[in-house]
């Protein structure tokens, strides 16, 4: 079926099945009209026949006749019959039969005697007799089982006596004989029929029933009929004949097979047959070329439609100058107009605009290309981009950009140079090995790193390098990787760095480690630890700061380096900072309870500061639990909001909660920070503190920062307190209190009651240098 | 009941009558009369002695090519004679058992006689002319008559008493082409009788 869903097949089939039907319609009409004629011909010829029988049989009948009325009127005949003188009447039939070569010649009596005929059945001469007293004179009679021809002539003498029968027996030479004359070789048979008794032929053989039917038929329409027989259908005549018997039938019944009478329009038929298959093939061969010539244009159009559809190039050859001719012109204009659009739209969507490089989609579909082996991604940031950007313009950052990308271009001329960011040229490296890449790309990055001349101004460029290897097992794609080593060696400081999969960390870890953190928080894996602080003056433990230790089920303890800092990146931080407030305030009353009463200093993110109704809520639990906290603030995080900072701090202060600056002196403070932070105390990072007792450069920054600090009206807080020298010189500077290994180690709750309580056996006022010395 | 009538009226008739008469109505099966149909009568006390004479002349003439008349009553051993009135010849015969005879060729006004032996018909024809036929009715009894146009015969004279009536017709159809009645004939006065009988006209015959 497959040729239908072709406009080729389909044209073809139609053609083809429209002269087919036309040509069956024209066989049927031949064949029918052909068979008519014979039909009408055979016809006419059998009633021809008929007629020529008729003649002939009249014929023969009036020559037995003749001779019969001869006999008849001879009066010595006459006499001798009506005087009863048989022999004299025998021996004249005989005579007569012998003279006229008949075959029956016999003398019924008025009186139903019989003379001539001594074989005859009487019931058959009875029959006779009714027939020829009935008037009859010629017929078909049938005698001892054969049929005759017969005549009869009444013999008057002069009334009737008799009849002088004359009968010439219907033999098969008879009846060819009568063939013979026709035009057409028609089969001549007589039939005959007692009354009651079923039709026989010339020879006494039964008839077919249907040819029986036949004939009555015929009695009453005499015209030709067709009969089905055992040789085929024949057309059949049955002309009644008169019978010289009481109650029979006779019939001529002609006959003549329709086969003999189609064979001439066979040859016929046959070559009209032979035409319209010749014809037909040759149609079918004609539309089909000629649907193929229609076809072929636009089965190639549709196959350029699908080219085009897959966004392959598509045109098509122009042939003919017909509407299919203007339609492939057409195609081929639009899938022009279209490849050029795609084109534009895919330069596009691989161009970075401002540049005209290639940009990050089009490394990709280059590294996508390639082959992965030894090919790496090397990510070239030019360091200070921004104040670069914003000294020379939009326009001449990008131009720099272009001209290190045309310089590593013009240095290696099979890497795709892309602009992904900003800042960022991405190109492709081929490279044995990592090491050698890592070479390579210095050596690249050391030859770009060389003035470029923008407007005939010269600017310096410093250029900071990221490489990852493009097969390697990491979820992050190798030009993120590449930019993420670029950031890893700036943060290394160094020129050149590979991708490091282990500094860099799974981030999709580490916010599962969050949600894993706040149900630690609930089932208890996180617990609080105190660092005594000592109070150089007092000589006594006067407070403790709390920290946070997570003891995970399956991965161990957890340094709060990594989960608290995470948790202030990820906002985790607010419940971690309540759980340790409540805690603190929970463990400050049981410490109270055993009669040790401390400041808790609990760390406070300064991501807190912006919260107020964070500040409202830690305000009302340590009212609530009247508490002594003091809080540190943590400066590892800019201070977005300084107002809302100054207000919460106010608050906090008003409350009655003394706030502590953390880790004074690195990161992001400065005087400016000390001034915006309304504090009560200063903590010296541990940084200056561990080295203290050895440099006195150190020894003279803390000098100076707890001058600046109690100048401040703060007190001050050492941390990294670890030897007793260092102690000792922080006492003699005045610094206010002390913490570190030297005076203790964080210790869960149960660990400080038992070393307060030791403490305060040992020697209450003693400072623990003081009893070191 | 014309029968009971007859009975009825012998019974009434005086004993001293001694004839009476018959008079027969012939007529065919469509009811026309019938003519040249022979009436004969045998009274059961047999006919009279004595030579038997008819009122018609014993002729048969042969005039425009027809027997005249076609149907002749004649007593037996009476001597018939054959008058040709035509210009051509006749050759008249007849094969009829007993009375054979053939009258060979006579020309005009020739008259030739035959005398009939035999009682019974004599078929006669023209061994020329086949469409001449004529009969002979050749009798015993003087009680014998052919019917007219009317079809009627009378028989006057005939001895009271049972009789046996036979009508003849050449083309009757039944036995020898007669039907026998019996018949009470009265001392005086005539009695009436009809038959009707089938009529078979041979072809050819133009009668």
């Amino acid at each position: 079926m497959r040729s239908f869903t072709s406009l080729r097949g389909r044209l073809t089939v139609l053609y083809a099945g429209l002269f087919g039907a036309a040509l069956l319609f024209t066989a049927i009409a031949v064949f029918f009209s052909v068979g008519g004629e014979a039909r009408r011909q055979v016809q006419s010829e059998l009633t021809a026949g008929g007629a020529v029988f008729d003649r002939l049989w009249s014929l023969k009948a009036d020559q037995l006749a003749e001779g019969a009325r001869v006999l008849s009127r001879d009066f010595g005949f006459r006499e001798a019959l009506a005087s009863g003188d048989a022999p004299t009447v025998e021996s004249a039939l005989d005579n007569l039969r012998g003279r006229l070569a008949l075959d029956r010649a016999f003398i019924v009596g008025a009186d139903g005697s019989i003379t001539g005929a001594a074989d005859v059945d009487p019931a058959a001469v009875e029959k006779l007799w009714y027939a020829l007293d009935g008037g009859a004179t010629s017929g078909v009679l049938r005698l001892n089982d054969s049929a005759y021809q017969a005549v009869a002539e009444p013999i008057m003498a002069p009334q009737l006596i008799g009849w002088v029968v004359f009968a010439e027996r219907l033999t098969e030479a008879e009846m060819a004989s009568l063939e013979s004359l026709a035009s057409i070789p028609l089969t001549a048979t007589v039939m005959t029929q007692a009354q009651g008794q079923p039709w026989r032929s010339t020879d006494a053989g039964a008839v077919d029933p249907d040819l029986a039917q036949l004939i009555d038929a015929a009695r009453t329409d005499s015209k030709p009929l067709a009969l089905d027989t055992a040789q085929g259908e024949s057309l059949t005549l049955a002309k009644p004949l008169a019978a010289m018997g009481e109650g029979d039938r006779a019939v001529l019944v002609l006959r003549y097979p329709l086969k003999l009478a189609m064979a001439p329009y066979r040859a016929l038929m046959l070559t009209l047959a032979l035409v319209g298959l010749a014809g037909l093939g040759v149609l079918v061969f004609g539309s089909w070329l000629l649907a193929r010539s229609i076809t072929r244009p636009v089965a190639a159009l549709d196959e350029a439609a699908r080219r085009l559809r897959d966004g392959e190039d598509a045109q098509v050859s122009v042939a003919t100058r017909d509407e299919i001719g203007r339609l492939a012109e057409s195609f081929n204009a639009m899938a022009s107009g279209i490849r050029e659009r795609e084109g534009r739209i895919t330069a596009m969507a691989l161009t970075d605009q401002e540049t005209g490089l290639p940009n990050r989609r089009a490394l990709e579909a280059a590294l996508a290309q390639a082959d992965p082996a030894g090919l790496y991604v090397a990510a070239i940031g030019v360091d200070r981009f921004l104040q670069l950007r914003a000294a020379l313009g939009y326009r001449l950052a990008g131009e720099v950009l272009r001209q290190l990308a045309l310089r590593a271009n013009a240095l290696s001329p099979d890497a795709v140079c892309a602009r992904v960011s900003s800042e960022r040229l991405t190109l492709m490296l081929r490279a044995r090995t990592l090491e050698a890449a890592l070479v390579d790309l210095a050596e690249l990055v050391a030859a770009l790193s060389q003035p470029v001349r923008i407007d005939d101004q010269t600017i310096d460029v410093g250029l900071s390098a990221g490489l990852a290897a493009v097969l390697d097992d990491h979820p992050v794609p190798a030009v993120e990787r590449a930019g993420i080593g670029l950031d890893q060696a700036r943060a290394a400081r160094r020129p050149v760095a590979a991708f490091d999969a282990a500094a860099y960390g799974d981030p999709a870890s580490k916010l599962s480690l969050m949600s894993e953190m706040l149900r630690g928080l609930e089932n208890g894996e996180l617990a609080m630890v105190y660092q005594p602080k000592h109070d150089t003056r007092a000589g006594a433990v006067t407070g403790a700061e709390a920290l946070v230790r997570w003891s995970h089920p399956v991965r161990g303890f957890i340094s709060p380096d990594l989960f608290v800092g995470l948790a202030e990146e990820t906002g985790h931080i607010r419940a971690l900072t309540r759980w340790t407030l409540e805690q603190a305030l929970r463990d400050q009353a049981a410490l109270r309870l055993a009669g040790h009463d401390l400041t808790v200093s609990v760390n406070l993110s300064g991501r807190m500061l912006g919260e107020p109704d964070f500040a409202a809520e830690a305000i009302g639990m340590i009212a609530a639990a009247d508490g002594r906290i003091c809080l540190e603030i943590t400066e590892t995080a800019v201070i977005d909001h300084p107002e809302t900072a100054h207000d919460i701090i106010d608050r906090f202060r008003a409350a009655g909660i003394a706030i502590s600056i953390d880790d004074y002196g690195s990161g992001l403070s400065s005087l400016a920070y000390l001034k915006q932070i309304r504090a009560d105390e200063l903590k010296i990072d541990k940084e200056f503190i561990l080295t203290l007792d050895r440099s006195a450069r150190d020894a003279l920054l803390v000098k100076s920062t707890v001058d600046l600090a109690h100048s401040l009206g703060l007190k001050i807080v050492a941390e990294g307190v670890e030897t007793a020298e260092s102690l000792a010189i922080l006492t003699g500077m005045g610094c206010d209190l002390a913490q570190g290994y030297f005076i203790a180690r964080p210790m869960p709750l149960t660990g400080i009651v038992d070393f307060l309580d030791q403490a305060r056996l040992v020697e209450a006022p003693k400072s623990p240098a003081a009893k070191r010395a | 009941m014309r029968r009971l009538y007859l009975i009825l009226l012998l019974a009434l008739a005086p004993a001293q009558a001694w004839a009476g008469d018959l008079v027969m109505i012939v007529r065919d099966t469509a009811g026309k009369p019938l003519p040249n149909a022979v009436v004969t009568v045998h009274p059961a006390g047999g006919v009279p002695k004595g030579p038997i004479r008819f009122a018609w002349p014993l002729t048969v003439a042969q005039q425009n090519v027809q027997f005249d008349p076609f149907v002749l009553v004649a007593p037996v051993g009476a001597a018939v004679s054959f008058p040709n009135r035509d210009k051509v010849q006749h050759h008249v015969y007849s094969f009829s058992a007993g009375n054979k005879f053939e009258l060979k060729l006579f020309g005009k006004d020739e008259t030739r006689s035959v005398t009939f032996k035999a009682v019974g018909v004599a078929a006669i024809g023209c061994n020329i002319h086949d469409q001449m036929v004529g009969f002979v009715k050749v009798v015993d009894t003087p009680f014998a008559v052919k019917t007219g146009a009317d079809g009627t015969a009378t028989l006057r004279g005939i001895p009271a008493g049972t009789a046996t009536v036979r009508v003849w017709h050449p083309y009757l159809r039944a036995p020898k082409n007669e039907l026998t009645r019996t018949a009470a004939v009265p001392a005086s006065g005539p009695v009436r009788d009809a038959v009707s009988v089938e009529i078979r006209a041979p072809a050819g015959h133009r009668h």
